[in-house]
């Protein structure tokens, strides 16, 4: 068996299976570490179909930034506690199984419709395509063709940064005066006023 | 390469439809986001596939931005979950139902 | 003279008008300004009979066209007065009777605080019925048709604060209305069928092109209608009860007037019913049939004015009697011989009403002779005049019409209208010797009515003894039957049967005869009549109640219309209401639904764009 097909078909389970499990989970932080088990086959898969810089790249942002990102918020908000089994919602699962089930199926039907099983990708990729290399025959798109999206999506980061930095900042707002007659109600026996908070 | 690029668009398939699943069932806001992630991965992969077949870098490209939104967006909506969870003292997003009516 | 006929209906009309508005302010006046009114226009009848008889026979017809009334189209009607011979004698017996009843009310009613009310109303009857019989299409005779309903409702429940005199007049107009809405009918068939509603031509030789169908079905709605307004059976239920009205009102409208409406008609449309086969037989059948039935009914009646009101209906039978054998000239003799003593014998009992402070029971009353002469001659001369004994008026005109059916080889007819005959002279001859005769039943000392009330009566009483002699001496060319003539054509016996003479002993023998009966049962004392009820309740029963025809009536007709009220009652409440209602609650109930859907929970809204997602992309997979 060719090494690609060889990989695909190790890496293919890993990969299905740890998302499987991942939803599955109901500790947030085992879900969070099987999802970047989950990248990591990801990238491989990029790999293999030539795109070795979003390999890198895979790994780096998302696995490296996003999931650390996601496993400090876990971490600080302490929802590593096991989430509840049971479901409120009445027919939430069953109509969610039933859906993803759908769309699945959905996408298989429209794959075969469209491209169909046996089409395999030209041989020429990597002499046409990736001249020169993945990296640089990427860039090549990217600053020449696609510039003005790339300047683009530095603008938005920089929107992202600043908009994180206001959604977290606490601000010092007004005490309201429900909140002086609660909390005067809660410890009656006060003769002095409670110290502001720092 | 051999493996022929509808297996690697069935694999993003199963993701997608897991991902799917993921976002409808949990509770828990940060877990429903990573569902989402795992949707958006699957939604590259796809590209990269197509990317592959049509022997051009433009779904590589395509990939590539994604994932920079992907990056900011994870960033705002982390913020988000961290300021409603300070409000409530709940990740839950059933107890977030104040628009019921 | 004929340009100026038409004050004979405009002098009324004004007298109603001023009445009405200036009633208040003339008082008892009022009534003398009525009177005078119609005085004036029996003179004005009276001038133009003379012009019209200056004419010769065969042009006695002359048409006074008024004005323009509707032009609509294919259909015109212009409000136009005919005067001819049957017309003038209706006129003449309207106003001439009308001005007596009228001097009588107005010491009638002198005590009255709506005096000035009535005479409008008396004054607008005279007028609707001027034009009902001065009409010379059928549409201004439907108008003064209605009119005079409309009046008799008005009068009959001119004492509006009684409850029962309220519902009289809601009967009578109620009643008389089926018979309306036929006649309209009727009158919708005849422009139908001929294009026009002008007696010159509808009366005239086309009425004979007329299919048998069309004729008869044309007929018996007219025959309908005249049935309800001179309350033959079967809408004759109205009659008794309209006595709840002022006596003069019973004299003149219940009377003389109105209830001959009917016969006016019959013999106004003859043409029309000699077209159809049956429907003469019909009127015969129905006034015989309401001639006997009456006739039995007066005599179980214990107050005076229902037996009288019964007579009159007994009498009409009679006219419809002779109308339906052809001999109209007959029937209108009997109408104008009727309208003088009839009225002479609703005034009279007026008179006993009056000083007896409104007894109307005639077990509370006898032997009234004694204080009031003048009334007892007045009503004997009625009575008789009623029963027949000649040489008083009935005599003539009812003779007249008996003799005809068996003249005209209708032998069953002669015998059952000698029955009807001889039992009118007992009903007639029972109050008379009820109310003056014999011992006293009351303690209440009567007292005489005063001059002027006995002034009309005189008039009312020289008519009643002398207009038969006048108008119809002669069997078959009367005065009054060549007068007609022109209009009614000449109705002749087949010279069948027993010879004039004999027919004539036989009419008087069943007059005397019934006046003796009449004397020997009630007059004397040897029959005891008022046991009567105890000693054989059920036969009472049936002749006090007349025939229990009203709870018959009752029976069919309220009841089911009153559930039948009931029944849409529950159809508003539960149908129509419930339907909007329902309406109301089916809205909350939906909107009671739609919170469902909000519930605020980020999932379910997302399985819902997945779902819908998932539609989506279904469907175009299908499409491709």
């Amino acid at each position: 068996m060719p090494l690609d097909n060889l990989v695909f078909w190790v890496f293919a389970p890993i990969c299905v299976g740890s998302a499987l499990a991942m939803i599955l989970q109901r500790n947030a932080v085992h879900a969070a570490l099987l999802l970047v088990v989950n990248f990591f086959t990801i990238s491989v898969f990029y790999l293999v179909l030539g795109a070795s810089f979003l390999f890198a790249v895979q790994i780096i942002v998302y696995a490296g930034a996003i999931m650390v990102l996601f496993l400090f918020v876990i971490m600080l908000l302490g929802v590593d506690r096991d989430e509840p089994l049971v479901e409120r919602i009445r027919g939430q699962r069953a109509l969610g199984v039933t859906l993803g089930v759908g769309i699945f199926l959905e996408l298989f039907f429209a794959v075969r419709a469209g491209i169909g099983f046996a089409t395999r990708a030209p041989a020429s990729f990597d002499r046409v395509a990736n001249e020169g290399g993945n990296p640089v025959a990427l860039s090549r798109v990217l600053f020449r063709d696609y510039f003005f999206p790339f300047e683009v999506t530095s603008v938005l980061l920089i929107v992202a940064a600043v908009a994180v930095m206001v959604l977290a900042s606490r601000q010092r707002r007004a005490i309201t005066r429900a909140e002086v007659e609660r909390a005067a109600a809660q410890s009656p026996a006060r003769e002095t006023a409670p110290d502001p908070a720092p | 390469m051999r493996t022929p690029i509808s297996y690697f668009l069935i694999v993003s398939g199963m993701l997608f439809a897991i991902g799917t699943v993921g976002v409808l069932v949990r509770k828990n806001a940060l877990v429903i986001f990573m569902a989402v992630e795992l949707q958006l991965n699957a939604v590259n992969l796809s590209l990269v596939a197509f990317s592959r077949m049509h022997n051009n870098l433009n779904g590589q490209v395509m990939a590539f931005f994604s994932m920079v939104v992907a990056a900011a967006e994870v960033v705002v909506g982390l913020a988000i979950i961290v300021t409603i969870y300070r409000r409530r003292q709940s990740a839950s997003v059933d107890d977030a139902n104040v628009l019921r009516g | 003279m004929f340009d100026l006929a038409w004050l004979i209906p405009a002098l009324p009309l004004a007298g109603a008008v001023l009445n009405l508005f200036a009633g208040r302010r003339l008082g008892s006046r009022a009534g003398w300004v009525a009177s005078a009114l119609v005085a004036a226009s029996f003179a004005v009848a009276v001038a133009v009979l003379i012009d019209l008889v200056a004419l010769p026979g065969e042009e006695r017809r002359h048409a006074v066209r008024l004005f323009e009334w509707i032009a609509a189209g294919a259909f015109r009607v212009e409000a136009t007065i005919l005067l001819d011979p049957l017309s003038m004698t209706m006129t003449l017996v309207v106003t001439g009777v009308g001005a007596l009843i009228h001097v009588y009310a107005v010491g009638y009613l002198e005590n009255d605080p709506r005096v000035g009310l009535f005479f409008s109303y008396f004054n607008l009857f005279v007028f609707f019925m001027l034009m009902l019989v001065l009409a010379d299409n059928y549409l201004v005779l439907y108008l003064g048709w209605e009119g005079v309903g409309l009046c008799s409702y008005l009068l009959i429940g001119f004492w509006h604060d009684r409850p029962v005199a309220a519902s009289a007049a809601k009967k009578a107009f109620v009643t008389t209305r089926i018979g309306d809405a036929a006649m309209m009918l009727g009158l919708v068939l005849i422009f139908v069928h001929l294009g026009t509603l002008d007696f010159e031509t509808v009366l005239g030789p086309e009425a004979g092109a007329l299919s048998n169908g069309a004729a008869t079905a044309i007929a018996l709605l007219l025959l309908a209608g005249a049935v309800g307004k001179s309350a033959q059976l079967p809408l004759h239920v109205w009659l008794p009860d309209a006595m709840e009205g002022p006596t003069p009102v019973s004299a003149l409208i219940h009377a003389a007037t109105m209830v001959t409406a009917g016969v006016y008609l019959i013999v106004r449309s003859h043409p029309l019913f000699e077209a159809s086969d049956i429907a003469l037989t019909v009127v015969l059948v129905v006034g015989l049939l309401s001639a006997i039935y009456a006739a039995l009914a007066s005599i179980g009646q214990f107050d005076v004015k229902r037996a009288l009101a019964y007579s009159t209906m007994s009498q009409i039978g009679f006219m419809f009697f002779a109308a339906g054998m052809g001999f109209y000239a007959g029937a209108m003799l009997l109408l104008v011989a009727h309208a003088f003593y009839k009225a002479l014998l609703f005034l009279t009992s007026g008179n006993v009403m009056h000083g007896l402070h409104d007894e109307t029971d005639l077990r509370a009353m006898g032997g009234l002779r004694s204080e009031m002469p003048v009334s007892t001659a007045w009503f004997g001369i009625g009575a008789l005049a009623l029963a027949g004994v000649p040489p008083l008026a009935g005599f003539f005109a009812k003779d007249h019409i008996v003799n005809f059916a068996s003249q005209s080889g209708r032998a069953t007819a002669w015998v059952l209208a000698s029955i009807a005959a001889f039992i009118s002279a007992v009903y007639i001859s029972r109050p008379l010797f009820l109310v003056f005769f014999g011992r006293r039943r009351t303690e209440a000392r009567a007292h005489e009515a005063p001059w002027r009330m006995h002034a009309p009566l005189a008039v009312l009483a020289a008519g009643a003894v002398t207009s038969g002699l006048v108008l119809g001496l002669q069997a078959e060319g009367g005065l009054l039957e060549r007068f007609l003539e022109p209009v009614t054509g000449a109705a002749h016996g087949t010279g069948t049967g027993p010879s004039e003479a004999v027919l004539i002993a036989v009419s008087i023998v069943i007059a005397v005869a019934g006046v003796a009966v009449a004397w020997w049962i009630w007059g004397s004392e040897r029959v005891d009549w008022q046991s009567f009820p105890e000693r054989q309740p059920e036969l009472a029963g049936w002749l006090s109640n007349a025939f229990y025809l009203n709870a018959l009536y009752s029976w069919l007709v309220r009841a089911p219309g009153l559930g039948f009220g009931r029944g849409l009652r529950v159809v508003d409440d539960r149908v129509v209401d419930g339907a909007a209602n329902e309406l109301g609650v089916a809205v909350t109930r939906s909107s009671r639904l739609a919170p469902i859907l909000q519930s605020g929970l980020v999932r379910s809204y997302a399985l819902a764009f997945l779902l819908g997602a998932v539609v989506l992309l279904l469907f175009m997979g299908l499409r491709f």
